[in-house]
């Protein structure tokens, strides 16, 4: 993001959504305003055309075999207002010929009615004309005539200017008060958005504490998600706290003991004491390298911003490697150790590392936890990894506490307590899932099974 | 065959000549005020004005304009409005006449052109038709009588008094009262319409003038001369403005402004659209409406002037206040349309026609 750059604001985007349509709808209306203050200039205007028309048609009789009309000068002033309009007259016969008047009118075929109106273009000048068709008043003779008006438009002008004025003055007033009511609406409605802001700024970045504010609705949800993640980090820092407890514990336990052990020694004077106590401190030193080895297992599998390589693996070849690693150690401890497997490979898209990592860690756990027989096994359709062994087994209410990190099945055993959280770690890392179930349920010895089943999205 | 072709000839001829004449006549009627600056700006006014009526005013735009080379040619108002309308013809700068309803007529067909001055603005609505016509004189319709032939009666100040005394003194003034021929004179048909829309009573009047053989002239002119001479006793509808200079020189006659109402006409100035020097014609215009030129019309010519701050004898403002309400210049309004339309003219005269026989012995 260059430093230029403005991410648009939530106020002027409402601002641009509300008054663009606003002013959209405001031009409309004027325009609206003008036609209609235009059609009703037009009709008050059309009145005069229509009376003076009539009028003159009332003074048009038969003379002589001929139309005559004795003109009255009151109906072409009444053609004129203050605007002093130009006006035109004429009176044509039914065949349409010119019988008198000071301007030869046009026709009006169009429209219905024995009184019509029309604007025209007659020499230049733009005309509102009215024609009346009437006929003779007598008993006999009805012939019918045509009374023709016309006028300039400057009267009907200035009466559109005068009503679109005062539209237009009430339109601008509407619109200068819903602008108003828009900047302010806007900004009570985002006034929560600032409150929200201001919470979150001024907490202590310490506290995971949730947000205590009273908020609209949109916002509450979006309060509720943020008190929801808050929850999450609060537990995550918990078992980071427990964790980084119980490791610093297990570790500090064989680091005492060493240390006892040496001062033990050194206080004697037999080499051969001395050498017991160096095999001891041995077998101590390796068990606490493992442990520390486990703990940066666990450590990497929950570090979430490492993305481990994944590619296709076989499932065969790792059981076979790990059961091959752990064959000498299990035969001198006198564990039958098996691996089942089928003939040709079971590719699956995975971590090699971490699958080998799952299955010592779970071939480890179950010669610890005192079985005599651990069979490691392949399976296809589903893809599965197994490790089943004669054991103890572990109590169906103890199962998931088994998964937590330093938990250990039985206080007699003599595992560090990380494997099944590894395993886990592990089956999470991929998708899989992790199922531990009894072999023989109702065994003395139940047996343990500990599954990882991949399913379709078990992609790293 | 040869002897025809002769006789056209000859009709061709004569008929050449007769044109000739007629434009050596009306040369005549032209005044001339060349320019004494260069460079010079022509200007044309055709005018049905006499020319010793115009001249003054003429003379003094002139010395206030010495640049403009002015051409005047005085017309009648029937050659004024048929050049005017006829396409060919090339136009006038500036078209004065007082034939109201032609003036009218012209305007009204947009073949004016407004003028925008500060004269021009000021100038009263009623006197002025949308900043294209202007009324620049004001000249009331009037009653002149000889005061030895109304010896012993009251002399006739108002149309109903006239009635009367033509009614009760019919045989006394049979064949001694002149009026305007409606027929013949547009002035006198124009000053029938107004009258006949006063009050019907006019028609009582007509009937009352019929009853005396009351004789009909063409002119103001011709009425007053009659008046002088002793021919007539009194004589209705005359044009005030040359009513007034004769009447002062003629001390045998008097003349009456009529108190009920007074009809006044005016002379009507127009710049036509296709004016060829506009910007001229719009100097003059503007000086016929300010003040100098209204001070000249008021001073040097019979007309009145209207300018609403000049007083003195003949102008608006006096008559007004000697009248007051009585005073009624004929409209510049649309309503000047129907006195053109013929129609309505053969109706009028014809009526007119019908009370003027109504109690009149035989043909008049």
């Amino acid at each position: 993001m260059s430093p230029t750059f403005k991410p648009p604001s939530l106020y002027r985007r409402l601002l641009i959504w509300l008054l663009v349509p606003m002013l959209a709808l405001g031009t409309l209306m004027l325009i609206q305003a003008y036609l209609a203050s235009r059609d009703t200039a037009d009709r008050a205007f059309d009145r005069l055309l229509e009376s003076a028309s009539l009028s003159i048609a009332e003074q048009v009789k038969r003379q002589h075999g001929k139309l005559w009309m004795d003109l009255p000068p009151a109906a072409l002033k009444m053609l004129a207002s203050n605007a002093e309009e130009r006006v035109f007259y004429a009176l044509y016969d039914s065949y349409g010929n010119f019988i008198s008047g000071n301007a030869e009118l046009p026709r009006i075929d169009t429209g219905q009615g024995n009184m019509r109106f029309a604007n025209i273009e007659w020499h230049d000048m733009a005309l509102r004309l009215g024609v009346r068709r009437s006929r003779l008043e007598g008993w006999r003779n009805r012939q019918p005539f045509e009374v023709r008006v016309a006028h300039t438009r400057e009267g009907r002008e200035a009466l559109t200017q005068t009503l679109f004025q005062g539209s237009m003055l009430r339109l601008i007033a509407m619109a200068l008060l819903a602008i108003g009511v828009v900047l302010l609406g806007v900004r009570m409605a985002l006034m929560p958005l600032t409150r929200l802001r201001r919470a979150i700024r001024a907490r202590d970045p310490r506290t995971l504490a949730p947000l205590e504010l009273t908020l609209p609705r949109e916002l509450a949800e979006l309060r509720e998600t943020l008190n929801d993640l808050l929850a999450r980090m609060r537990r995550v820092r918990t078992n980071q706290e427990r964790f980084i407890g119980d490791a610093s514990h297990q570790l500090r336990t064989p680091l005492a003991g060493l240390s006892a052990r040496a001062e033990l020694a050194l206080r004697q004077d037999d080499p051969r004491a001395w050498h017991d106590a160096l095999d001891v401190m041995r077998g101590s030193a390796d068990k606490t390298a493992r442990l520390a080895s486990q703990l940066l297992s666990l450590t990497r599998l929950n570090n979430p911003e490492s993305s481990p390589e994944a590619g296709d693996v076989d499932l065969c070849d790792i059981a076979r490697q790990a059961v091959r690693d752990a064959l000498s150690s299990s035969h001198r401890a006198g564990i039958d150790l098996g691996v089942e497997t089928p003939s040709h490979a079971v590719i699956q898209h995975a971590v090699h590392w971490q699958l080998a990592e799952a299955l010592t860690n779970l071939i480890d756990n179950a010669r610890r936890y005192g079985a005599s027989r651990i069979t490691v096994r392949v399976g296809e359709a589903p893809r599965r990894l197994e490790v089943e062994d004669d054991g103890p087994g572990i109590p169906e209410a103890q199962r998931l506490l088994v998964l937590r990190p330093f938990h250990r099945g039985m206080e007699s055993g003599q595992g560090s307590g990380l494997g099944l959280a590894i395993v886990d770690g592990i089956a999470r890392a991929h998708a899989a899932r992790l199922t531990l179930g009894a072999v023989h349920p109702h065994a003395a010895s139940p047996g343990l099974c500990v599954r990882l089943q991949f399913t379709e999205e078990s992609i790293p | 065959m040869t002897a025809r072709c002769r006789a056209l000839a000859r009709w061709t001829l004569m008929l050449a000549g007769m044109m000739l004449s007629a434009l050596t006549l009306a040369d005549a009627q032209v005044l001339r005020y060349p320019a004494t600056q260069s460079p010079a700006r022509p200007l044309e006014i055709y005018g049905a004005l006499d020319n010793q009526l115009i001249a003054p005013l003429l003379a003094d735009f002139h010395a206030r304009h010495p640049d403009i080379e002015l051409v005047y040619r005085n017309l009648t108002t029937l050659a004024l409005y048929r050049r005017f309308m006829s396409a060919n013809a090339t136009s006038a700068d500036v078209i004065m006449s007082s034939a109201m309803p032609w003036q009218y007529q012209i305007a009204n067909r947009g073949l004016a052109q407004p003028l925008d001055s500060a004269a021009a603005r000021a100038w009263p609505e009623a006197y002025r038709w949308r900043h294209e016509l202007f009324g620049f004189t004001f000249e009331p319709v009037v009653i002149v009588y000889r005061r030895d032939a109304l010896a012993g009666a009251t002399p006739p100040d108002s149309h109903e008094a006239l009635l009367r005394l033509l009614t009760h003194q019919r045989q006394r003034l049979k064949g001694r009262v002149v009026t305007y021929d409606p027929w013949r004179s547009g002035a006198g048909y124009t000053y029938a319409t107004q009258d006949a829309r006063m009050s019907p009573r006019y028609w009582e009047l007509v009937a009352a003038l019929g009853g005396v053989n009351a004789a009909l002239a063409d002119t103001t002119g011709d009425m007053l001369d009659g008046l002088a001479d002793g021919r007539y006793a009194i004589g209705y509808n005359l044009l005030g403005s040359y009513a007034r200079e004769f009447v002062a020189d003629h001390p045998q006659l008097d003349m009456v402004i009529p108190k009920d109402y007074a009809l006044v006409t005016q002379r009507l100035v127009l710049i036509p659209k296709r004016a060829p020097h506009p910007d001229t014609a719009e100097r003059f215009v503007d000086y016929l409406l300010s003040r100098q030129g209204q001070q000249v019309i008021r001073d040097k010519t019979p007309l009145g002037a209207i300018h609403t701050a000049l007083a003195g004898e003949g102008t608006a403002l006096d008559l007004r206040k000697a009248l007051g309400d009585a005073i009624h210049p004929i409209a510049i309004d649309p309503s000047l349309l129907a006195t053109l339309d013929t129609l309505k003219r053969h109706s009028l005269l014809e009526r007119w026609q019908r009370e003027y026989t109504r109690l009149s012995d035989g043909p008049p």
